[in-house]
C-alpha cells in the first residue's frame, strides 16, 4: 500500500441519492421510459455492426502490432484521457479481433451490442445461450484498463470459476489480470484475487467481504477522515486485513435474480452469542403455543403470512403465563413470542423451508433448493423452529453487520447487468438502480413452441397430468426438464415418477455441487431432469446428438411462479440459439399464486367448469393468471421498496452511530 | 410505548455498542397530562420540546457516555421487564432524539448528514412559508430583556388586585355599552367605510400588540422566557406576534392556560377602556379609534381567539384543559380512524384516543371545527371578494387548492399506497369510488326539482277605483270597508259648506232674476231677452251645483267588495275632486302579479316551466295552483306594489331616490298568473306572496353553477 490515496479509494463509497418520490418519481419514470426506447436500440445496433465491420479490418494486423494497439488504448483509458470514452467503439473492434486470436471466438454483432449496452450502464436483456460470458468480458477489460476495480457477479461459485478460466486467455492477451473468488477461499487467497483487475465472484461473497472490510474500519469509516489521520505521523489507520480494493464497476450476470429476487434478503455477518433468556423463552413459547388450536385461538392468514390471536387465544396465553417470570407478565412481549412460535409452526415446513441435518436445522433456499448451512433466521425464529422439531436449541447469532444486496449494489459507481428476463421488472430496475433496459435481439430467431397453460381444478389432477405428460414425452425420446417451485414439489414428483418406474435426475438440496453439470446434461436424448426453477441458472442446456431432429427439449413448469420472469427463465431453457423446443405450464387453481392473489369466489367460479373438463374459461383463466402475477409483483416490489426506504431512514436516523453504509 | 415495537430489532447491532447520552444542556421537566406522568425535554438553544413517556424516560435517563446502549437496555429489561421499550422502540426513540438534536455521542457526528438535514429543514421552512403565504412570520427582535425590565412594574397588577381592576373595568364597560347600544349598532354600519379602514387597521395593530404582550408578560410572570417577537403577515396585513412557547413546559396546567388566555385578558381590558373613552368623547380621531379598538377586540375574541374551533388561543387552552395535546391533529387522526375502521374495515387502524371520553371529544371537536372552519373561511373569502375582487379570487383559488385539490391528491395517494390499507384496499377503493360516484350521481346526473321563486302581489283581476266626483270634506264612511255592496249603494258622505252656500247664493240669484223678469214684463220688454238668458244660465249653474251635491254621496258604481284602506283617517279630511278613496274589488277572479329580475327571465322565457304555484305571505302551508300565466315581454320599472320593494321589507331592490318605493333599481319583467280559488286561502287584493315555478328538473350541480355565475355577474359584471 504505497499509493497514498489507495486507502481512500478502497474505502470511499458513493452514497446513492434517495429514491424519488411524488412528482419527481413520475418525471424520473418518464426519463427511464425514454431510455428504453427502440430508437436507442436501433442506433446502438448500427454502431455495433460498424464495430464488427471495423474489427475485420484488424484481421491483417500482425500480432505484435495488435498488442501494441491494445496497450496504447489501455493506457488511454488508464489515464482517463479526455475523449477516451469516444474511442470505445475502436477499443471494442480491437477486442473482438483479440478475442478471435486468443479464444477462437469472434463476438457476434449482438454480443458487441450487449457489450456497448453494458459499457453505457444499461441492463442488457439477452436470452440464454447468447454468449453472455464473452459479452461481459469486453467492457470488463476496458474497466480493467482504467485501473478501477471491476467485479463480474455470477450466479454461483462454479460459474465464477468457469467463466474466469474460460476468459483468461483473452484477458491476458489484453494485459488485464483476472481472478475469481469463491466461498471456500481463505482471506489471503481472496485478497490476492481481489487485487486483480477483473474479478469474478458471486454477489454473496462480494458483499460478505465488503461487510467484513467495513467492520475492520471500526468507528471511523469516512475516507476523508482516514486520509487525514494517515497524514499525521505515527498514526496508521487500522484495517490492514481488508481484502477488497474498493468497489467501482460491477457487471451483474443474472441481474434480475441478484438485483431483484434475492435483493431484499440482507447479508448478515454474525457470530453466535449465548443467550439463555431467549432460549428459555423460546422453549416456553413453544409449549404454550402447542396448546393453542387453529381457528379458535389464532388465525393463520396465508396471504400475508401472518398470525393473529383471537380473544380466547389471548386468554389462554394469559392463563398459562401467570406463573412464569417477568418477561411473560406483559401482554405485548408474551404474545410476540407466542406468535413467533406459531409462525414457526404454521409457515415453516420441514424439507420445504429447512431440513434437519445432524440435529441442526439447516435453512433450504426455497427456490434453488440449496442448503444454506451458514444462515439462520433472526430473533429467535430459528430457535422456535428448533424447539418445534424438538432439537437442542442453538445459540442465537449476534449481528455484527448487515446489508441488503439492494442497497449494496446502489453503491457502485458504474452498475450494469445482463439477464434473460428483465422486461417485467423494468420500472424497478430503473427506479431503484437507475438501470435502463435494452433488449438485445437473439443471434438466431427463437423457434420454441410455447403451449397454452394446462389448468386443473386441484393439485391432485395437476400432478397426475404432469406425470403422464412426462411419460408421453419420454416415450418419443425427447429430453424433458421439469421445473418445480420448491424442493418439496420436486420430491413429490420424483416419487410419482419412481412409482412409474422411470429413471430421472433430480436436482435437489443434497447434490447442489453438481447442479450445473446435471442441468448441462439435461439435453441428452431420453433424459428426464427435475430441478427447482432457480437451480442451475447460468448453465446452458446443450441438446444431445439427434435431439434437435425429434423436437428438442420439452420444458414443463409445474406451477406458475409469482414472477413471470422466473417462468420465462425456465421456458427459456429450451429453444436456445435457434434450437427447436417446446414449453408448457401446468397450473392448478389450488396453487399458491392463485390462493394468495385471486379472491376465493373467483377461484371457485373458475374451478367449476375445469372440474368437468370444460375448457371454455381457458382464456379468462390465463388472463387472471397474468393478473395474479402482476399483483404478486406489485406487492413484492412494494415490499422491496419499503425495505429500501426503511434502510434509508435508519441510515439517516442512526447516523450518530458513525457510518451510514451498514444497516 | 411498551407493546408498540418488537422486542428484537434487526438493526440493533448498529446502536448496541454506542455510548450516547442526552446532551448536558437539555433540561428535563415532569408534567402531568390526564393524570399521567410525562417528561418534557427542552433544548434551551432553540426552545424545542420533546415529550417522553415515563418508560421511555426511564431508558433515556439511564443513558450515560460511559455505558453502551446494550447495557442500559438490559438494565431496563431487568428492572421493568414489562414496561421496558423493545429494541425497535429504542431505535425509534434514539432516532427521534437525534433528529431533535438532543443526543450526545462520543463519535464525531456524520457531518454530511448534519448538513443535509440542516439544508432540508431550511428548505422545508421555506416551503411551508410559501404554502402558508396567508400567515407569514418574520421574526424581528428578542423582547426578553425588555420584558425583564417591565416585569417589576407590571407584576403587582398580575394578581388579585389586577383581577379586581379588570373586572371593574369590564363591568363598567358593559354597562356603558348597554346604555349606548343604539349608538354602537349605528356606528357599526360604517365600520368598513373606506374612510374608516385606516382606523380599523391602526386599532387592529394596537390591540394585537397588546394581545401578544399579554401572552409574553404572563409567560414571563410564571417564569418562562420569550425570545422572539416579530411581524406576521396575516393575509398580507402586518400584525405583531410573539413566541411564548416556553410556557408549554410549565408544570401547572392553570399557569399554561393563563398564559394562553393572557392575550385575551389584555385585549378585553383594553377594549373595556376603549368603550369608556368612546362613550366620553365626541366624534373625532380618538372617538373613532376607540370605537374600532373595541369592535376588533370583541369580534376577534368571540370569533377567533376565544373560540376553540379555530387554532387560536382558545384552542390551545381547551386542548390543554382537556389534556389532549395536539387536539386538532388527533381529532383528524381519530376521524380518519373512524372511517378506516368502520367504513374501510381496516383492522390495523388505531384511534389516538386512549379513553372513550377522549374519543367522544375528538369526534365532536373534529366535526365541529371542520364545519366552523369552512364557514369562517367561506365568509372571509366572500367578504374579501366583495371588496377586492382580485384578492378574493386569489383567496378562493388558494382555498380550493389547499382544501380541495391537495387533500384529494393526498387521498388518492393514501388509497393507492398506504400500507395500512393493504388488506382492505379493494373495499376502501370501492367505498370511496362508490361515495364519490353516488355524490356525482346525486349532484351531476340525478335531476332535482328545480324551483324558481319570484315575489309578487295578489291583484283582483277586475277592480274599480272609487273616485269622488266632487271635492269635499268626508263626513262619514257609510259602508265599512270589506263589505259587499251592490251598484248604487252610497259609500261615503262628503260635505261641502261652500257648495251649500253657493247653491243658496245661486238660488237667491234665481229669485232675483225671476223678480227682474217680472218687472221687465211690465216695464220694459226690451230687457226681457237678456234676463231670460241670464236665468237660463243661472238654472244651468243651479243644476250643476245640484249634481255636485248629489255627488257628495259617493256611490258604488259596480257591485263588489268595498275596500277603503284609509277609512279611519278619511273622516273629516278634505278630498279634492278625483281622489282615489278606495276600490271596489271584484273577488270572483284574482291574478298574481310577479316580478322577475332580468337574470332569471331568460329561463322563464325559454319555456321550460312545468308547473307553477303561488304561496301567499302568512299562508306558507297552503299553496294555490296557478291556472294560466303569461309574461309581459316588456321591461318595467314601476313595481306593482311598494310592498315588494326594499323600503317595505320586500326582496326587490328599489331606487333610493324614489320616495314612493315603487321604482325598482333595475328593470324587471312582469308575470301575470291567474289563480284557482281555494277556500282555505283568503284572496285579498294586494296581498303579497311568492310564485314558485317548477322548472324542468336539473341536477343540483348545474343549478348551483348557474347561481354562482349569476352571483358573479351580478357582483362583478363578468
Amino acid at each position: 500500500m504505497t499509493v497514498p490515496a489507495s486507502d481512500y479509494r478502497a474505502t470511499q463509497i458513493v452514497v446513492p441519492a434517495k429514491l424519488h418520490g411524488g412528482l419527481d418519481r413520475v418525471v424520473h419514470a418518464a426519463v427511464g421510459r425514454s431510455r428504453n426506447g427502440a430508437a436507442i436500440l436501433r442506433g446502438m445496433q448500427a454502431e455495433a455492426e460498424q464495430i464488427v465491420e471495423n474489427g475485420y479490418a484488424f484481421r491483417t494486423l500482425a500480432d505484435g502490432v495488435l498488442r501494441a494497439r491494445l496497450q496504447e488504448t489501455a493506457s488511454a483509458f488508464r489515464r482517463q484521457r479526455k475523449g477516451s470514452e469516444d474511442t470505445y467503439p475502436e477499443a471494442l473492434a480491437l477486442l473482438s479481433e483479440a478475442a478471435e486470436r486468443s479464444l477462437g471466438l469472434r463476438p457476434y454483432p449482438v454480443q458487441i451490442l450487449g457489450a456497448l449496452a453494458l459499457a453505457r450502464g444499461y441492463l442488457a436483456e439477452m436470452a440464454t445461450g447468447e454468449g453472455k460470458t464473452l459479452t461481459a468480458c469486453l467492457p470488463a477489460i476496458v474497466a480493467g484498463w482504467s485501473g478501477r476495480p471491476c467485479h463480474i457477479i455470477t450466479a454461483n461459485d462454479y460459474l465464477a470459476g468457469r467463466d474466469a478460466e474460460e476468459m483468461t486467455p483473452l484477458y491476458s492477451y489484453c494485459g488485464v489480470s483476472t481472478g475469481w473468488v469463491s466461498a471456500p477461499m481463505t482471506p489471503p487467497e481472496r485478497r490476492s484475487n481481489y487485487a486483480r483487475a477483473v474479478v469474478y465472484t458471486t454477489s454473496k461473497e462480494l458483499l460478505a467481504d465488503f461487510l467484513r472490510d467495513r467492520l475492520q474500519l471500526g468507528l471511523r469509516p469516512e475516507p476523508s477522515r482516514r486520509q487525514i489521520r494517515q497524514l499525521m505521523p505515527f498514526r496508521t489507520p487500522g484495517g490492514d486485513a481488508r481484502v477488497l480494493r474498493g468497489i467501482d464497476t460491477a457487471i451483474v450476470d443474472e441481474a434480475d435474480s441478484v438485483l431483484i429476487d434475492e435483493a431484499v434478503t440482507p447479508l448478515i455477518i454474525s457470530h453466535p452469542q449465548p443467550n439463555e433468556h431467549l432460549l428459555e423463552a423460546c422453549r416456553t413459547a413453544h409449549q404454550i403455543a402447542r396448546r393453542l388450536t387453529a381457528p379458535a385461538d389464532y388465525c393463520v392468514e396465508q396471504k400475508y403470512r401472518e398470525i393473529t390471536l383471537t380473544r380466547s387465544g389471548r386468554e389462554k396465553i394469559e392463563a398459562s403465563a401467570q406463573s412464569l417470570p417477568g418477561l411473560w407478565q406483559g401482554a405485548g412481549r408474551r404474545e410476540e413470542l407466542i406468535i413467533q412460535a406459531l409462525t414457526a409452526e404454521a409457515f415453516y415446513q420441514r424439507d420445504s423451508q429447512y431440513v434437519v441435518n445432524d440435529g441442526r436445522v439447516v435453512i433450504v433456499d426455497e427456490f434453488t433448493g440449496r442448503l444454506m448451512p451458514d444462515r439462520t433466521w433472526q430473533h429467535g425464529l430459528h430457535q422456535a423452529v428448533e424447539a418445534r422439531e424438538g432439537l437442542e436449541l442453538s445459540d442465537p447469532n449476534e449481528t455484527l453487520a448487515r446489508l441488503s444486496f439492494q442497497k449494496f449494489f446502489r453503491f457502485f459507481r458504474k452498475l450494469s447487468g445482463m439477464t434473460g428476463t428483465a422486461r417485467e421488472a423494468a420500472s424497478e430496475f430503473w427506479h431503484i438502480y437507475g438501470l435502463p433496459i435494452l433488449t438485445i435481439p437473439t443471434h438466431r430467431p427463437c423457434i420454441r413452441e410455447q403451449q397454452h397453460d394446462r389448468i386443473y381444478p386441484n393439485q391432485e389432477g395437476k400432478w397426475r397430468a404432469i406425470a403422464e405428460a412426462v411419460m408421453r414425452c419420454h416415450e418419443t425420446g425427447r429430453p424433458v426438464l421439469v421445473g418445480t417451485r420448491n424442493v418439496a414439489a420436486s420430491e413429490r414428483l420424483s416419487k410419482m415418477l419412481a412409482d412409474h418406474g422411470l429413471s430421472f435426475r433430480l436436482l435437489n438440496a443434497v447434490r447442489h455441487q453438481e447442479e450445473a453439470a446435471i442441468v448441462a446434461g439435461a439435453g441428452i436424448r431420453g433424459s428426464i431432469t427435475i430441478a427447482t426453477n432457480m437451480a442451475g441458472r447460468g448453465t446452458d442446456i446443450k441438446l444431445g446428438p439427434g435431439v434437435a431432429a425429434i423436437g428438442g427439449l420439452h420444458v414443463i413448469a409445474t406451477e406458475r411462479h409469482e414472477s413471470g420472469r422466473i417462468d420465462r427463465q425456465l421456458f427459456g431453457r429450451s429453444g436456445r440459439q435457434g434450437d427447436p423446443g417446446s414449453a408448457c405450464a401446468y397450473v392448478s387453481l389450488e396453487d399458491e399464486l392463485f390462493e394468495r392473489f385471486l379472491p376465493g369466489p373467483v377461484r371457485r367460479w373458475l374451478a367449476a367448469p375445469f372440474r368437468k373438463r370444460v375448457h371454455r374459461l381457458q382464456p379468462i383463466a390465463e388472463r387472471l393468471r397474468v393478473h395474479a402475477q402482476r399483483a404478486a409483483q406489485r406487492l413484492a416490489f412494494r415490499q422491496r421498496q419499503s425495505v429500501l426506504e426503511m434502510d434509508t431512514w435508519l441510515a439517516e436516523a442512526l447516523s450518530f452511530t458513525g457510518s451510514s453504509v451498514e444497516q | 410505548m411498551a407493546a408498540a415495537g418488537r422486542t428484537f430489532s434487526e438493526s440493533w447491532h448498529r446502536i448496541a455498542d454506542q455510548k450516547i447520552s442526552l446532551r448536558s444542556t437539555v433540561r428535563v421537566r415532569r408534567q402531568l397530562f390526564r393524570g399521567e406522568k410525562w417528561y418534557v425535554l427542552q433544548d434551551p438553544f432553540n426552545n424545542h420540546f420533546f415529550r417522553l413517556r415515563p418508560e421511555a424516560y426511564a431508558f433515556v435517563a439511564r443513558l450515560r457516555p460511559d455505558r453502551t446502549v446494550e447495557q442500559v437496555w438490559e438494565e431496563c429489561l431487568e428492572r421493568h421487564p414489562d414496561d421496558a421499550p423493545g429494541q425497535e422502540d429504542v431505535i425509534r426513540l434514539l432516532a427521534q432524539l437525534y433528529f431533535a438534536n438532543l443526543l450526545y455521542s462520543e463519535l464525531p457526528p456524520d457531518s454530511t448528514k448534519l448538513f443535509e438535514r440542516y439544508s432540508r429543514r431550511k428548505q422545508r421552512e421555506i416551503q411551508s412559508r410559501v404554502l402558508s403565504i396567508m400567515f407569514i412570520r418574520l421574526p424581528l427582535f428578542d423582547p426578553e430583556n425588555l420584558l425583564k425590565r417591565l416585569l417589576p412594574f407590571i407584576r403587582p397588577l398580575l394578581g388579585p388586585k389586577g383581577a379586581v381592576i379588570w373586572l371593574t373595568a369590564v363591568a363598567l364597560a358593559f354597562k356603558v355599552l348597554l346604555d349606548n347600544f343604539d349608538a354602537v349598532t349605528a356606528e357599526a354600519q360604517g365600520i368598513l367605510a373606506p374612510g374608516n379602514l385606516i382606523f380599523l387597521y391602526v386599532g387592529l395593530v394596537l390591540i394585537k400588540t397588546l394581545h401578544e404582550f399579554g401572552h409574553a408578560i404572563l409567560c414571563k410572570r410564571f417564569g418562562g422566557e420569550v425570545h422572539t417577537m416579530g411581524v406576521m403577515l396575516m393575509i398580507f396585513t402586518p400584525l405583531p406576534y410573539m413566541d411564548a412557547t416556553s410556557s408549554w413546559s410549565f408544570r401547572s396546567r392553570w399557569e399554561r392556560a393563563l398564559v394562553g388566555a393572557g392575550g385575551m385578558v389584555f385585549e378585553v381590558f383594553v377594549a373595556a377602556l376603549a368603550v369608556l373613552v368612546w362613550a366620553q368623547t365626541g366624534p373625532g380621531v380618538v372617538h373613532s379609534l376607540a370605537y374600532n379598538m373595541m369592535f376588533i377586540a370583541s369580534v376577534s375574541t368571540v370569533l377567533f381567539n376565544a373560540n376553540p374551533l379555530l387554532r387560536y388561543d382558545g384552542y390551545y387552552i381547551l386542548s390543554d384543559l382537556l389534556d389532549i395535546p395536539n387536539l386538532h391533529g388527533r381529532s383528524l387522526t381519530h376521524l380518519r380512524h373512524l372511517v378506516e375502521h368502520h367504513v374501510f374495515g381496516c383492522r390495523d387502524s388505531h384511534s389516538p384516543a386512549q379513553t372513550e371520553r377522549e374519543a367522544v371529544y375528538l369526534t365532536v371537536f373534529g366535526v365541529l371545527s371542520g364545519i366552523y372552519k369552512l364557514l369562517v373561511y367561506t365568509a372571509i373569502t366572500l367578504f374579501v371578494a366583495d371588496r377586492f375582487l382580485l384578492a378574493g379570487l386569489l383567496m378562493a383559488a388558494f382555498c380550493v387548492i389547499s382544501w380541495g385539490v391537495v387533500p384529494a391528491g393526498r387521498f388518492v395517494t393514501y388509497l393507492s399506497s398506504n400500507p395500512r390499507l393493504a388488506r382492505t384496499r379493494p373495499r376502501a377503493v370501492a367505498v370511496s369510488l362508490g361515495t364519490v360516484s353516488a355524490l356525482l350521481f346525486l349532484l351531476a346526473i340525478c335531476p332535482f326539482p328545480n324551483r324558481f321563486r319570484a315575489p309578487g302581489v295578489l291583484e283582483a283581476a277586475t277592480y274599480v277605483r272609487v273616485v269622488n266626483d266632487a271635492p269635499g270634506y268626508v263626513k262619514a264612511v257609510l259602508v265599512p270597508t270589506g263589505s259587499r255592496v251592490i251598484a248604487g249603494t252610497p259609500l261615503l258622505q262628503l260635505s261641502d259648506e261652500e257648495l251649500n252656500l253657493e247653491i243658496a247664493a245661486t238660488a237667491a240669484q234665481r229669485e232675483e232674476t225671476l223678480a227682474l223678469r217680472m218687472r221687465a214684463v211690465y216695464e220694459s220688454t226690451a230687457e226681457l231677452e237678456p234676463i231670460e238668458n241670464r236665468l237660463a244660465m243661472i238654472e244651468k249653474k243651479m243644476k250643476n251645483l245640484q249634481e255636485q251635491r248629489e255627488a257628495l254621496v259617493v256611490r258604488a258604481r259596480e257591485s263588489g267588495t268595498w275596500v277603503c284602506p284609509r277609512d279611519r283617517e278619511l273622516a273629516g279630511t278634505w278630498v279634492a275632486r278625483g281622489m282615489e278613496l278606495g276600490a271596489l274589488v271584484n273577488d270572483d277572479a284574482f291574478r298574481f302579479s310577479a316580478v322577475v329580475s332580468q337574470g332569471e327571465a331568460s329561463r322563464l322565457f325559454a319555456g321550460e316551466i312545468q308547473d307553477a304555484q303561488v304561496r301567499l305571505a302568512g299562508e306558507s302551508g297552503a299553496s294555490v295552483a296557478v291556472g294560466n300565466y303569461n309574461f309581459i315581454p316588456f321591461e318595467h320599472e314601476q313595481l306593482p306594489s311598494a310592498a315588494l320593494g326594499w323600503h317595505a321589507g320586500g326582496d326587490v331592490a328599489v331606487s333610493v331616490k324614489d320616495e314612493t318605493g315603487r321604482k325598482a333599481a333595475e328593470p324587471f319583467f312582469q308575470i301575470y298568473a291567474t289563480l284557482h280559488r281555494r277556500p282555505a286561502v283568503a284572496f285579498l287584493h294586494g296581498r303579497s306572496g311568492q310564485i314558485r315555478f317548477l322548472l324542468h328538473p336539473e341536477p343540483l350541480l348545474y343549478q348551483w353553477a348557474r347561481k354562482f355565475r349569476q352571483l358573479l355577474q351580478k357582483r362583478y359584471q363578468i
